[in-house]
C-alpha cells in the first residue's frame, strides 16, 4: 500500500525526483494565496537539519523556483521560497551555513534585480536577517559590490508614490547597515572601507539624512527602531563612524566632504554642523582630533572664500570635542594648523582689496581656535598662548603682511587668554611671554596695543571687575570685588609692575584716542585693584608720578594728550587711594582744587579738541598736581616703603618709544621734576643730557640690592667718562642708523641679555662678554655698567 | 538555473536631460516614458538578450545597466559606479550645444575614475527633432579623437536604441573571449563578476535538473 503510494506520487511529481526536491515542492500550497505550508516546511527543517551536506542542493533548488516564479511574475511564491531559504537559513547550524549562503545571496540578488519594489524590499527584509547572523567561517570569495551598489541606488529611490519611495529609501540604508556589519569586522571579507565601497555608502547616507529633520523626527520615536530614512541614516552612518580605526577614518571623510561640496551643504552650515558633530561624537574619541585635521586640510584645499568663511564655522563648531581628547602635540598641532590657515588667507589676500568675507573667514578661524583652547585645562592654555606668542611676527613696519598677521594672532591669543582662569600671576605670565607681549604694546599700530591692553586684562583681572573699571573717573566704583593679594602676587607685583607700567606709559603717550589710553588706564586700575597693598604701593605711585611727569615734561604732546594724561593720574591716584584707605582726604582736596580751578584736569577723557582747550597755555600751579613729596611724607607716616618715590628720578627709561633701551645709557632726567627747565623731546631722543653724578648715586641707591650681591665698586667718575663716551656713540649711530635696524638689533639683544641676567641673578655671578652690543666698555667697568644698564626691573 | 552566460555593467553618463533615463527605458520596457523627472542618484535595470557569437552559436547576455543622474550635484556618488563598469555609455543631446561642450569634462571624469580599459560608447540621442546642434560628423570626430565608438539614437522614436545595447553586449563578448579563453570560465573571471565569485558551480549541477529550470529566459 505504501509502497504504492509512494510510486505514484513519484510518478505524479516526475519520475526520480529526489527526496529534498520533494520536500521543497511540498512546501508551497497549491493556491499560493494560502502561503507557505507549515507542517511542511517543519519537515524540510528537519530533514536540512539531519541532512546537512543536502543544504546546497535545496538552497539552488529553491533559487531555481523562485528565478522560474519572478520570470512568470509569480510573486506570492516567490515570497513563500525566500521565507523557506530565511527559515532554513535561522535552522542551519553556523557550520553548515556556508553551503546554503551562496544560493541564499544569489536569490537575494535575484530579487533586488526585479523592478518590483516589494520584492526588493523583502531581499533586503532576508539580507539584513542573514547580516545579523555571525558565520563561524566568514568566506572570503564572497563580494558584496552589487549589494553595496543596489543599496546604495536604493537609498535614492525616487518613486512618486511616498510611502514606497520611503520604504525602499529604508531598505537601501537597512541594506547598507547589513553589509556594514557583515564585513566590518574582518579585512579579509570584503573591504567596505575600500574607496568604491565608501563612495557609494557615505553620500547615499548624507543624501537621506539631508533630506529630512532627522532631529524633530526622532523625538516621537518611542521604541528603539528608527522610523524614517533621514533617522535611520543617522544612526547608521553613526555605527559607521564608530567603526572606523585609525587608518579608515580618511576613508569616510573623503566621501563626506566631498558630498558637502557637491551639494552645497556648507552654506548654511546646519546640516554640516549637524553631520560633524555626529562624526564626532561616534567615532573613537582618541581619533577625534584627526576629523579636525581633515576638516581644516579641506578648507585649506577650498577655493570659495565665502564656502571657507562657512566651513570654519563648522570647525568651530567641532573642534572643542576633539580638545577634550588631544593632549600635548596633537593640541599644539591643531593650534599650529589654525595659525598657518590663518597666516595663509592673511599672504593670500593682503593684495586684494578688504574683502569681509576673508575677515569673516579669519574670525571664524579664531572663534574656532579660541573654542579649542577653551577645552583645555589651564597650564595647556599657557602652553598654547606661549606657542601662539612665538608666532607673532616681530613689528617691522614694512611688511603690510605681518601687521595684518600680527593683529590676528594677538586676537587669537586674546580668543585663549580670556577663558584662561588666572590664579597666580607667576603662573598666567611666564617671563618668555609676558617679554614678547609687553613689546608689542609699544608698537605704533594702536590696534595691536589694544588687544595687547585687552589681554593683559584677561589675564589680570580675576574678579571680573573689567568691566567697571573700563570707565576712567574720579568717581567711585561701585560693585568692585576686591580681594587681598597674596604673598606671590605681591612678589610678582614688585618684579613686574615696573615693567608693565612702563609698557602702559608706552602706549599712553603713543597716541591720544580716549579708547587707547581708556585701555591702558583700565590694565593699570585692575593692576591696582589685583595687586594694590601696603608692599606694592609704592611701585603704582612711582607709575602715576612719572605719567604726571610726562604729560609736565613732553612739549610736543598735544594739550588735550596732557589734559588726559593728568585726568588718568588723579583718576588711578584717587582709585588706589581708596582701594588702600591711605591719603583719601588729600585725593578728595585734590579733586576739589581741580573742581574749582581746572575742571579740564578731570575725567572724563576727551577727544574733541575745544578751542579753550587748545589756546591754553598749560602752565599748571603746583598745588593742582599731585604733590610727591606728600605722599611720600604719608607712607613715611604710615611706615610704608617709599625709597623708589624719593628718588629724583622716578622711571629712568623714560623714552619714547623705549625701544632702544637696551643699548643706551639710562639718563634718568632730573628734568622730570622740573618740566620748565630742559623737557625731553618724545621721538627717540639723540640729544639727551649729560649723565651727572647725581644720578648715578640714584641709580646706586636704586640697584641697592643687586649691589650687594655684585661686590664690584662702583667707580662712577670713570663710568661717567665711559657713558659719555658710549653716549656718543649712541647718538651716532641713532643719527646713521634706519630706525628699524636699530630696532631689530636692540630686540634681539634684549632677549639675550634678559636670558643672561636671569641666569646672573641666579648664579650671582658675573657674565663679562654678554655686553656684546657695548665694545667700547674697557672689561674693567663691564660690571657696574652693565649693572647699570640693565637692571631688571627697568628692563622694558 | 542561470539564465545567463555573461554579465555586464553598462554605466550611463552625461548631462542631465540629454535622455540617459529614456534610453534604458526604452531598451528595457519598449516605451518612451512621458514626464521623466531627473534622476535622483543611480537607477539600476536589467535586461537579458540573446547574442549571436562568432561563431553563429546565440548566447545568453545579461546587462546591469546602471542609469546615472546628470546633475552635478550627484557626481560624487555617480563616479563610485565608473569604476567596475564594462561599458560606459557617454550620452549627450545633439539639439543641445551645451551637453556636447560638456563633454570634454565627462572625459576628463572617465579618465580618473573609470578602468581604462572600459569600452567608451558616445551616443548623440534625440535624432527625431529638427534643431538639431550638432551635426554628425562632429559627433564621430570626437569619438574618434578619443577612442569611442559612436551612435546616434531617438530613445523617443527607438531609432538605434536596442542596436546600441546589442553591439555593446557583442562587442563585451568578444572582448572576454579575447581575454579569458572559453566562454566556460568566465564566471570566474572579473569581467562578469556578479556579486559572488564561484558560481559556477550551480551550472554544472544543472545537468541532473534539466527540466525543471527555465533556459535563456530573455522574453518581455
Ligand atoms: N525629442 C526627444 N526627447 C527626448 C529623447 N530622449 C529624452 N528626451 C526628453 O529629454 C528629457 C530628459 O530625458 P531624461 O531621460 O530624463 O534625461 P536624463 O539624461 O536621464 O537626465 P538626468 O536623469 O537628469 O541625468 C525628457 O523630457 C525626455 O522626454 C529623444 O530621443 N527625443
Ligand atoms: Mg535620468
Amino acid at each position: 500500500m505504501l509502497s504504492c503510494c509512494a510510486k505514484l506520487s513519484c510518478c505524479q511529481a516526475g519520475c526520480f525526483k529526489p527526496r529534498y526536491k520533494r520536500l521543497v515542492d511540498n512546501i508551497f500550497p497549491a493556491n499560493p494565496e494560502e502561503g507557505l505550508v507549515k507542517s511542511n516546511m517543519e519537515k524540510l527543517t528537519f530533514y536540512s537539519l539531519s541532512s546537512p551536506e543536502k543544504l546546497d542542493r535545496i538552497g539552488e533548488y529553491l533559487y531555481q523556483k523562485a528565478t522560474h516564479d519572478i520570470n512568470r511574475r509569480r510573486y506570492k511564491l516567490v515570497e513563500i521560497a525566500m521565507e523557506a531559504m530565511d527559515l532554513l537559513l535561522m535552522a542551519c547550524h553556523a557550520q553548515t551555513l556556508n553551503l546554503f549562503v551562496e544560493s541564499f545571496l544569489k536569490m537575494i540578488q535575484k530579487l533586488l534585480e526585479d523592478a518590483n519594489p516589494s520584492l526588493q524590499i523583502m531581499a533586503t527584509n532576508s539580507f539584513v536577517k542573514f547580516a545579523n547572523i555571525e558565520e563561524d567561517a566568514p568566506s572570503y570569495h564572497r563580494r558584496y559590490d552589487f549589494f553595496i551598489s543596489k543599496f546604495s541606488s536604493m537609498c535614492h529611490g525616487s518613486n512618486d508614490n511616498v510611502e514606497i519611495r520611503n520604504n525602499i529609501r529604508m531598505a537601501g540604508i537597512k541594506g547598507l547597515q547589513g553589509v556594514i556589519r557583515k564585513t566590518v569586522s574582518d579585512d579579509l571579507v570584503e573591504n567596505i572601507w575600500e574607496r568604491q565601497h565608501m563612495e557609494k555608502i557615505v553620500p547615499s547616507l548624507l543624501f537621506n539624512m539631508q533630506s529630512g529633520n532627522a532631529r524633530e523626527e526622532e523625538v516621537n520615536e518611542e521604541d528603539n527602531e528608527p522610523k524614517t530614512p533621514p533617522v535611520l541614516a543617522e544612526s547608521v552612518l553613526r555605527e559607521l563612524v564608530s567603526r572606523a580605526s585609525f587608518s579608515h577614518i580618511n576613508d569616510v571623510l573623503k566621501p563626506l566632504l566631498t558630498h558637502l561640496d557637491h551639494h552645497q551643504l556648507w552654506i548654511p552650515h546646519e546640516f554640516a554642523i549637524h553631520t560633524f558633530q555626529i562624526v564626532m561624537l561616534s567615532i573613537q574619541p582618541q581619533y577625534s582630533y584627526r576629523v579636525v585635521e581633515t576638516l581644516m586640510s579641506h578648507l585649506d584645499t577650498t577655493a570659495s572664500a565665502k564656502t571657507k568663511t562657512y566651513i570654519a564655522v563648522v570647525l568651530s563648531a567641532i573642534i572643542s570635542i576633539a580638545a577634550g581628547e588631544s593632549v600635548g602635540p596633537s593640541a599644539l598641532d591643531i593650534i599650529n594648523n589654525l595659525l598657518t590657515l590663518l597666516r595663509d588667507s592673511v599672504r593670500r589676500d593682503s593684495g586684494s582689496s578688504k574683502n569681509p568675507t576673508i575677515g569673516q573667514y579669519q574670525e571664524n578661524l579664531i572663534n574656532a581656535l579660541g573654542q579649542f583652547a577653551n577645552h583645555h585645562p589651564d597650564y595647556q592654555k599657557i602652553e598654547i598662548m606661549m606657542f601662539i606668542m612665538n608666532k607673532v611676527p616681530t613689528f617691522s613696519k614694512k611688511d603690510e603682511v605681518d601687521q595684518v598677521l600680527q593683529i590676528i594672532l594677538l586676537k587669537s591669543l586674546l580668543k585663549v587668554s580670556v577663558q584662561y582662569r588666572t590664579v597666580s600671576f607667576e603662573k598666567a605670565f611666564p617671563a618668555s611671554f609676558l617679554q614678547p607681549l609687553l613689546k608689542m604694546a609699544k608698537v605704533t599700530e594702536s590696534k595691536v596695543r589694544i588687544i595687547v591692553m585687552e589681554i593683559l586684562q584677561a589675564l589680570i583681572d580675576r574678579h571680573k571687575n573689567q568691566q567697571t573699571l573700563s570707565v576712567v573717573t574720579i568717581k567711585k566704583y561701585h560693585s568692585l570685588s576686591l580681594e587681598p593679594p597674596s604673598r606671590s602676587d605681591i612678589i610678582f607685583a614688585n618684579k613686574q609692575v615696573g615693567n608693565l607700567m612702563n609698557a602702559l606709559i608706552n602706549s599712553m603717550l603713543l597716541d591720544d584716542q580716549v579708547i587707547t589710553l581708556e585701555s591702558a588706564y583700565t590694565t593699570a586700575a585692575l593692576m591696582i585693584s589685583e595687586m594694590g597693598c601696603i608692599e606694592t604701593l609704592q611701585e603704582f605711585m612711582v607709575f602715576i608720578f612719572h605719567l604726571q611727569n610726562k604729560a609736565l615734561s613732553l612739549e610736543d604732546l598735544t594739550v588735550r594728550h596732557k589734559c588726559n594724561l593728568h585726568r588718568i593720574a588723579i583718576s588711578l591716584a584717587t582709585f588706589i587711594s581708596r582701594c588702600l584707605g591711605i591719603f583719601t582726604d588729600y585725593c578728595e582736596q585734590l579733586i576739589d582744587k581741580r573742581r574749582q580751578n581746572a575742571p579740564f584736569l578731570l575725567p572724563p577723557l576727551t577727544e574733541d579738541s575745544s578751542p579753550t582747550l587748545h589756546s591754553m597755555n598749560l602752565e599748571i600751579p603746583d598745588e593742582l598736581l599731585l604733590d610727591r613729596p606728600f605722599i611720600v611724607s604719608v607712607l613715611q607716616k604710615s611706615g610704608i616703603r617709599s625709597e623708589r618715590l624719593q628718588m629724583e628720578s622716578l622711571f629712568p627709561s623714560d623714552r619714547r618709544p623705549s625701544l632702544i633701551d637696551g643699548i643706551s645709557t639710562r639718563d634718568g632726567n632730573l628734568s622730570d621734576t622740573y618740566p620748565d627747565i630742559d623737557s625731553i623731546k618724545s621721538s627717540p631722543d639723540v640729544s639727551r643730557k649729560a649723565l651727572n653724578l647725581q644720578e648715578l648715586n640714584m641709580l646706586e641707591l636704586n640697584f641697592e640690592g643687586m649691589k650687594r650681591i655684585l661686590t664690584a665698586p662702583l667707580e662712577s667718575v670713570k663710568l661717567e667718562e665711559v657713558n659719555k663716551e658710549k653716549r656718543e656713540q649712541m647718538a651716532k649711530s641713532l643719527k646713521e642708523q634706519d630706525f628699524d635696524e636699530l630696532m631689530k638689533f636692540n630686540e634681539s639683544s634684549h632677549d639675550h641679555i634678559q636670558n643672561k641676567l636671569n641666569e646672573l641673578f641666579n648664579s650671582l655671578a658675573m657674565d663679562r662678554p654678554y655686553l656684546n652690543n657695548d665694545n667700547t666698555l674697557n672689561p674693567k667697568n663691564q660690571k657696574p655698567i652693565y649693572e647699570k644698564n640693565f637692571p631688571e626691573l627697568f628692563f622694558f | 538555473m542561470e539564465d545567463y552566460k555573461f554579465l555586464f555593467k553598462v554605466v550611463l553618463i552625461g548631462n542631465s536631460g540629454v535622455g540617459k533615463t529614456c534610453l534604458v527605458r526604452r531598451f528595457t520596457q519598449g516605451v518612451f516614458p512621458k514626464g521623466q523627472g531627473a534622476t535622483i542618484g543611480v537607477d539600476f535595470m536589467i535586461k537579458t538578450l540573446e547574442v549571436e557569437n562568432s561563431a553563429g552559436q546565440r548566447e545568453a547576455v545579461k546587462l546591469q545597466i546602471w542609469d546615472t543622474a546628470g546633475q552635478e550635484r550627484f557626481r560624487s556618488i555617480t563616479q563610485s559606479y565608473y569604476r567596475s563598469a564594462h561599458a560606459l555609455i557617454l550620452v549627450y543631446d545633439l539639439s543641445c550645444q551645451p551637453t556636447f561642450d560638456a563633454l570634454n569634462d565627462w572625459i576628463r571624469e572617465i579618465q580618473e575614475y573609470a578602468n581604462p580599459k572600459v569600452l567608451k560608447i558616445l551616443v548623440g540621442n534625440k535624432t527625431d527633432r529638427d534643431d538639431r546642434e550638432i551635426p554628425v560628423r562632429v559627433g564621430e570626430e570626437f569619438a574618434k579623437a578619443h577612442d569611442m565608438y559612436f551612435l546616434e539614437t531617438s530613445s523617443k522614436q527607438g531609432e538605434n536604441v536596442e542596436k546600441l545595447f546589442y553591439e555593446i553586449a557583442a562587442e563585451l563578448i568578444e572582448q572576454a573571449r579575447q581575454k579569458g579563453g572559453l566562454s566556460r570560465n568566465h564566471h570566474n573571471s572579473s569581467v562578469t563578476n556578479l556579486g559572488m565569485k564561484n558560481n559556477i558551480s550551480s551550472f554544472q549541477s544543472n545537468c541532473c535538473s534539466g527540466g525543471v529550470g527555465t533556459n535563456n529566459n530573455s522574453s518581455n
